[in-house]
């Protein structure tokens, strides 16, 4: 039964996606999107640990397999498909390419899902490499140049990653003793392959890539704000993810990696300040949005950067956790631009108190979502250095959103009798209060921690002062200093606006080296030299 | 041991005589009927090369029959192992498609009886060239059988009659040539070496000094000169993209397997220790060389069909890895093996569906400059699909056939410690990648365009089941592969 689960989780989506050959199932599938993603949400309620499915044809094995860690983020990620399927639906009501974006909706999802369960490493790069390619689709939706510039950087950034993690697979294989594929022989093997360097930072490379670590983040601050707003929602809340399983899945948590898990805690946290940084000198709500995930993204890299370098297999469920939350806000967060978007006079305001909540909750405020997340990995960041810069990025983060939240109100569309559709609002306000109530009922129900701790009064001042803190500075920073540097989408892609005409001029090279080539006299050379060359060649072997 | 026929050896006979037979009864029965001749022979024949697939890897040894009862030296005999068994259903399998997907543009019905006998005559020679090509055993016999494949793949390049297809005919005509030249002259220097040509008895005898060396290397530039590995493609891209699409994608899909088949039974059978020292290095340098290059200029054409052209010279590259993989250490590596081999079969089908499906568009849009490709989807979106999902398999993304076989050649270059060949493997898939990107964008913006000629969706259908036979040979279970290394001569 729970095998039948885990396999329908990859599978259902794969067969709607299918099911699109029929012209008339086509365009009637937006309308079905949101049950897509239901047998992974059920998985991730039921099969949790339960045993791997095999599907062994001669050795060519698919294994499929829920931990608890997975299952966490496997269960807010299908929820988050769902409502931002069932928001697709309304949003993209008259868009006439609403069948192709089905299907690469769809196939991204059945990707999405997979990464959680793929318990070898050809599902898993099959998985991975579904739900990055297949989420171009969804960056170009709207056909505008702008997305496709987003769609060509999107493309090819993830093509390189898909090329760093395949060669991290195959050292990985390499290392592992026998034939096995599974990513648990390969990970165990990990910490005495000879190539171990080169396997973890090309991990560190394709999965950061996808994470959205600092450099390697500039697709997502294109890309997000290009989609159309429920793809925005999965690119943000669950793409991103796919990242994250990868090192949790991937890392030898526990194991003696010296040195690796201090790099990645750097990057994690260097990640974290620099997309606030940025974050605030943006204009587009989206694109505030995009700076905040680089910036979450990197305190979770951060987490798990910690947990690998103190050994502690404990805190990779915490980071989870902490990702968990991430995933159900910011979802929520991009929903609500576009419902902000169709809304106007006394509405707006309604629209907009949920909206602050989520605000604040990503500063980490207590008793909401997010302060039980910051709750959790609070023994994660111990010590004075770790507490202080935890603090700090609560502070940046919540200065951040609330810049997001001022920059969201302008948004709307000043007509006051003007209403957001239904099919876009419940859709939003659902997944706003599974963000602000899911975490809770996850750290009281897995045993990540007590109500009493929760509860505490130095653990709540610890929670309230950062955020007040924060909207205090964006408020000033509101109010008396709006001269901030006017930095592009993408920040550091600035420096590769060369590269055009500079491919460009090497292919002329190579064109007029075709030519040379493809005359006779050199060609004929070309070919005696051959010979001449072989036999030299296998003169010297003999 | 001699060589004696071995049960099942007699299949080997029909594969020989079937397309002889087909094509003197099309001559007999005229264009209008050549058509429904040469389909129930490819049909017949694809039954054939499952029956010789079956029985190699039933017996588990390579299925050889003596012609006349004599064995060689005296005698001359068909021998099918793994690899002539895996790549006889491919030939089959893609000779069935591109009839059925010519059946009805040469019927000979509009009064063109005669360019309706022409191809399919043409077609059946071809088929019969290359399976004398992948059971013959004796390297004269060989000769024979490469020349058979370039005098019916020549005219099949210029059909239409139009100059400039004519000059690129004529171009891969001589070149061609010279290179059969240089191979025959390193098969008199055997002959004088050894007094017998035949695979298996050379296996045994072959000394590594001066005649046999310079012989084998001879008969490798020749070879290398008519499968168009990198410098030496002058002639393919205007051959391969100026054909009619159903000759383009058997040219580029067979054809140039063929002399490549020839190197693998040259370097592995007849001399496997050729495959140690530099030698190997090189020919993987030019593999690499053309993946580099030959992709980076499909990824600046203008026209479909160069783009498909260039992206065949780069594929090709990939074949030649095999050779330091497969022969390194002395020992031949059966991962690199299986990888290149399937590598020749994912490409096979791929590039026929991409070849085919570019003439589709051509034919819709009436014409297939890349520019203007917008709206193709819209008009043709199996064929768009074909052409995405064989994409797949030369980029060698999961779960396609080219994933698997890339994977087990970046497998064996970790294993071997020869990491580089692993580098040109991944940038090749990157600059791939981008060209496939290119046709695909191209072809999914804008509106429906506006058809100039009416496709069948039958025909279209043709080239997705190709493009998706491509894709589904990743999802064989990797013991199936295990075909490919029975009947092989090297230790």
């Amino acid at each position: 039964m729970t095998g039948m689960l885990l396999l329908a989780t990859p599978l259902l989506p794969m067969a709607m996606a299918m099911a699109c050959v029929s012209a008339t199932l086509r365009t009637r599938m937006m309308e079905w999107l949101v049950l897509a993603p239901l047998p992974g949400l059920a998985a991730a309620l039921l099969a949790v640990g339960g045993p791997p499915l095999v599907l062994d044809a001669d050795g060519a094995r698919f294994t499929l397999e829920l931990s608890p860690p997975a299952a966490m983020l496997l269960g807010a990620t299908a929820l988050l498909w769902s409502l931002a399927g069932a928001y697709a639906a309304t949003y993209l009501r008259d868009d006439p390419a609403k069948g192709r974006f089905a299907v690469s909706w769809l196939l991204t999802l059945a990707g999405s899902l997979g990464v959680f369960l793929a318990d070898d490493l050809a599902t898993f790069y099959l998985a991975f490499a579904l739900v990055s390619l297949a989420a171009y689709g969804l960056v170009v939706q709207d056909g505008t140049k702008r997305a496709h510039r987003a769609g060509v950087i999107y493309l090819v950034l993830a093509v390189l990653g898909e090329i760093c993690l395949l060669l991290a697979f195959a050292l990985l294989h390499a290392a592992t003793s026998g034939d096995s594929l599974a990513i648990r022989d390969a990970v165990a093997a990990l910490p005495t392959a000879p190539a171990r360097p080169w396997i973890v930072t090309l991990l560190i490379l394709g999965f950061g890539l996808k994470a959205g670590l600092v450099p390697l983040h500039v697709w997502l601050p294109l890309a997000h704000p290009a989609a159309p707003m429920p793809a925005s929602a999965v690119l943000s809340g669950a793409i991103v993810k796919a990242g994250i399983i990868g090192l949790i899945r991937f890392l030898p948590f526990g194991e003696n990696l010296p040195g690796w898990g201090e790099v990645l805690a750097a990057m994690g946290l260097f990640t974290a300040f620099y997309g606030v940084a940025i974050g605030i000198t943006q204009a587009n709500p989206k694109t505030v949005l995009a700076y905040s995930s680089v910036s979450q993204m990197g305190v979770t890299v951060a987490l798990l950067g910690l947990a690998l370098a103190g050994g502690q297999v404990g805190w990779v469920r915490l980071a989870a956790f902490y990702a968990v939350h991430h995933v159900l806000a910011k979802g929520a967060m991009f929903l609500a631009v576009g419902v902000v978007a169709g809304c106007g006079g006394t509405r707006l305001r309604w629209v907009l108190l949920p909206v602050g909540l989520l605000v604040l909750a990503f500063g980490g405020l207590p008793l909401t979502g997010g302060g039980v997340a910051k709750l959790a990995v609070k023994d994660v960041f111990a010590g004075p250095w770790l507490g202080a810069l935890s603090s700090l990025s609560a502070v940046g983060t919540t200065v951040l959103m609330v810049h997001f939240l001022l920059r969201l109100q302008l948004l709307g569309s000043g007509q006051p009798q003007e209403r957001p559709a239904p099919g876009l609002v419940w859709p939003f306000l659902t997944l706003a209060a599974a963000a602000l109530l899911g975490p809770w009922a996850l750290y009281l129900g897995t045993g990540i921690g007590s109500l009493e701790k929760a509860l505490g009064g130095a653990e709540l001042w610890a929670g309230v002062w950062p955020v007040l803190l924060g909207l205090v500075l964006a408020l000033g920073l509101h109010r008396w200093g709006w001269r901030l540097p006017a930095v592009p989408e993408g920040d550091v892609l600035v420096l590769t606006r060369r590269a055009p005409a500079l491919l460009s001029a090497c292919g002329d090279r190579l064109e007029r080296g075709e030519v040379v080539l493809r005359q006779w006299p050199v060609a004929a050379s070309a070919l005696l030299g051959l010979a001449v060359l072989l036999v030299l060649a296998m003169w010297q072997a003999a | 041991m001699m060589l004696g026929t071995t049960p099942g050896g007699g299949l080997l006979a029909f594969a020989l005589a079937l397309p002889v037979l087909a094509m003197l009864l099309a001559f007999v029965a005229g264009g209008r009927q050549a058509g429904r001749i040469a389909l129930a022979a490819l049909l017949a024949g694809l039954v054939l090369s499952l029956a010789v697939a079956t029985g190699v890897l039933r017996g588990g040894e390579a299925l050889v029959l003596t012609l006349g009862g004599w064995a060689p030296p005296l005698g001359v005999a068909l021998r099918a192992d793994g690899i002539s068994a895996v790549m006889l259903l491919t030939t089959s399998v893609v000779m069935v498609g591109t009839a059925l997907f010519a059946f009805t543009s040469y019927s000979g019905d509009r009064g063109e009886s005669r360019a309706s006998l022409v191809f399919w005559t043409l077609l059946l020679g071809l088929w019969g060239a290359m399976n004398a090509v992948l059971l013959g055993n004796d390297l004269f016999n060989l000769y024979v059988a490469l020349e058979l494949l370039t005098f019916a793949a020549m005219p099949l390049v210029c059909l239409d009659g139009r100059a400039e297809t004519l000059a690129a005919a004529l171009r891969y005509l001589f070149f061609a040539l010279l290179g059969s030249l240089l191979y025959l002259l390193g098969v008199a220097l055997l002959y004088g070496a050894y007094g017998t040509l035949d695979i298996v008895l050379l296996s045994r005898l072959t000394r590594a000094d001066a005649p046999t060396l310079v012989a084998a290397a001879l008969m490798t530039a020749g070879l290398l000169a008519k499968t168009a590995l990198f410098p030496l493609h002058l002639w393919l891209p205007g051959a391969h993209a100026g054909a009619p699409a159903a000759a383009s994608a058997v040219l580029s899909a067979l054809v140039v397997k063929a002399p490549f088949f020839l190197v693998l039974r040259l370097w592995f059978d007849v001399m496997p220790e050729l495959a140690t020292g530099l030698a190997p290095q090189i020919l993987a340098g030019l593999g690499a060389l053309a993946i580099l290059f030959g992709s980076a200029l499909a990824l600046r054409q203008a026209r479909l069909k160069l783009l498909v052209a260039y992206s065949t010279v780069a594929q090709i590259g990939y074949l030649f890895l095999m050779f330091p993989l497969a022969g390194a250490a002395g020992a031949t590596l059966a991962g690199a093996w299986t990888g290149g081999m399937l590598q020749a079969v994912s490409h096979a089908l791929a590039k026929a569906a991409m070849f085919l499906g570019a003439g589709l568009i051509a034919e819709a849009l009436g014409h297939d400059r890349l520019r203007d490709l917008g709206g193709a989807a819209r008009l043709l979106p199996m064929t768009v699909v074909a052409f995405g999902l064989g994409g797949l398999s030369l980029m060698g993304l999961p779960p396609s056939g080219g994933f698997v076989a890339k994977w087990l050649l970046l497998n064996a270059a970790i294993e071997t410690q020869q990491w580089w060949w692993g580098l040109v493997l991944l940038s090749g898939g990157l600059l791939t990648g981008g060209y496939v990107f290119r046709v695909l964008s191209a072809s999914m913006a804008g509106p429906a365009a506006a058809a100039v000629a009416v496709v069948s969706p039958g025909r279209q259908a043709v080239v997705l089941v190709l493009a998706i036979l491509s894709v589904v040979l990743g999802l064989l279970p990797l013991a199936s592969f295990g075909l490919v290394q029975i009947g092989r001569l090297a230790p």
